[in-house]
């Protein structure tokens, strides 16, 4: 800590004098501020490196060193006269916009082509980390179609795949709502799948035409909530080695369904109690 | 498999991606492309799933082939990263059902049902792991030629 201190001001002392000292602080703080967003919105640990690498050497500094965790990065840079620079951001695991995964990308390319500046490449940094996620209705619109293919891919059948579509957007709006109110990921997904199982409960309680099958309906309502993207990325990770940030975000995938299916016990243990009767 | 179920799977697997592509904030210039990418997938998995001795491991192994070979095309194409296309689309073959019943078999203490269902998703998902690794290996030029040479003649085309 003390020496990375006295090497900071080191390089505080040297700014006015020689231009590219304060150079090195400003390149490697753009770049990890580039990482940061690219790994919080769904970017490979693989992706993040490249970038922040790409980044530093375009604008001159050639000695960057990176480790990179699924939710955290470290980087440290050397001028010419061996002064570090070291920065460590941590970025808590978070949700999925792979919108801004692919303008960072687009930014870092006309970096490396040399066709933006430092200071312009800031701007359209910060414009690109404020870029919305879709339309909200367009979301739910969005899980309720994909819970009803989904639905219909494993096995169910037309009715089945109808209350999937209704489960899926009462999942989604839930979700949303969730996330303005910054609820905890356990909470969300517990409630989630209590949410799913009663409703899937109340559709075939009046279904009375034909018996539903709750196994489809089920897997389709919980396609809103399953974590497709840590799922993905954990994979996508092993296949590069990078093991230690694919076992995080594979247990971060992991965890997620065994709270969906805790909600989900718990309304089949209570319904059971109370007709007496068992389902599934 | 008749055509009529075919096709509903086609549009299904299609439909379920670009619904995908939509919660996850794709830009909708890239709907169509993460819809074929999908599509293209699932096909895979159903057409090699229903030849004899094949599991469905196999399956997701050439599914996530296809996939992860279409995606790597479109990233040439499109000029975006692989991501993009490559999370919407392998999600049909990923093995969420699987990992879902394995936890709700643990949670009402099925133990025999969450250990088949738990080590079939394990199977499945390190199946998708070979198939994305195979294709990432590909060295990147390899696309970068067919692409140029689609672009050269084109040109020629147009002349």
């Amino acid at each position: 800590m003390e020496k990375e201190k006295v090497e900071d001001s080191k390089i505080m002392e040297s700014e006015n004098s020689l231009q590219s000292d304060g150079n090195v602080k400003q390149v490697v703080d753009f770049a990890l501020e580039a990482g940061r967003i690219l790994l919080k919105n769904g970017g490979e640990i693989f992706r993040v490196e490249e970038t922040i690498t790409r980044i530093c050497q375009h604008f001159g500094v050639e000695h960057v060193d990176i480790f990179t965790l699924s939710h955290g990065i470290f980087v440290s840079a050397e001028n010419e006269k061996g002064d570090a620079y070291t920065k460590v951001k941590h970025i808590p695991l978070s949700g999925a916009h792979l919108g801004i995964v692919a303008e960072v990308n687009e930014l870092s390319r006309q970096i490396a082509e040399g066709k933006v500046e430092l200071p312009k490449a800031r701007e359209r940094l910060a414009k690109i980390d404020r870029i919305p996620a879709s339309n909200s209705g367009l979301q739910i619109l969005g899980a309720g179609i994909a819970a009803a293919c989904y639905g219909f891919l494993m096995g169910s059948n037309l009715t089945e795949s109808v209350v999937a579509f209704c489960i899926g957007c009462i999942v989604q709006v839930w979700v949303l709502l969730a996330k303005k109110g910054r609820l905890s990921k356990i909470i969300v997904n517990i409630a989630g799948g209590m949410l799913i199982m009663s409703f899937a409960l109340l559709a075939r309680m009046f279904a009375t035409m034909s018996p539903l099958r709750l196994d489809g309906i089920i897997i389709g309502g919980i396609m809103p909530l399953i974590p497709g993207l840590a799922f993905t990325n954990a994979i996508r990770d092993i296949a590069d080695s990078d093991f230690l940030s694919g076992t995080v975000r594979m247990m971060d995938a992991l965890m997620v369904f065994v709270y969906i299916a805790v909600g989900v016990g718990i309304v089949l243990i209570t319904f059971n109690n109370m007709t007496g009767g068992f389902i599934l | 498999m008749t055509v009529q179920e075919i096709i509903s799977h086609m549009l299904c697997s299609f439909v379920g991606t670009v619904g995908f592509a939509v919660i996850y904030s794709v830009p909708k210039k890239y709907y169509f492309a993460c819809g074929i990418t999908g599509m293209a997938g699932w096909l895979t998995f159903l057409f090699v799933s229903s030849r004899p001795y094949m599991s469905a491991s196999v399956a997701s192994f050439f599914g996530a082939f296809v996939v992860v070979l279409i995606a790597r095309i479109l990233t040439v194409y499109m000029k975006c990263p692989i991501t993009v296309f490559l999370i919407p689309g392998i999600l049909p073959l990923v093995p969420g059902a699987g990992v879902y019943y394995t936890a709700y078999y643990i949670v009402t203490n099925q133990l025999t049902q969450a250990s088949l269902k738990g080590i079939e998703s394990l199977k499945i998902a390190f199946a998708i792991v070979m198939g994305i690794v195979i294709v990432v290996s590909i060295p990147r030029e390899v696309f970068h030629v067919i692409f140029w040479e689609r672009k050269r003649r084109k040109n020629d085309g147009k002349d």
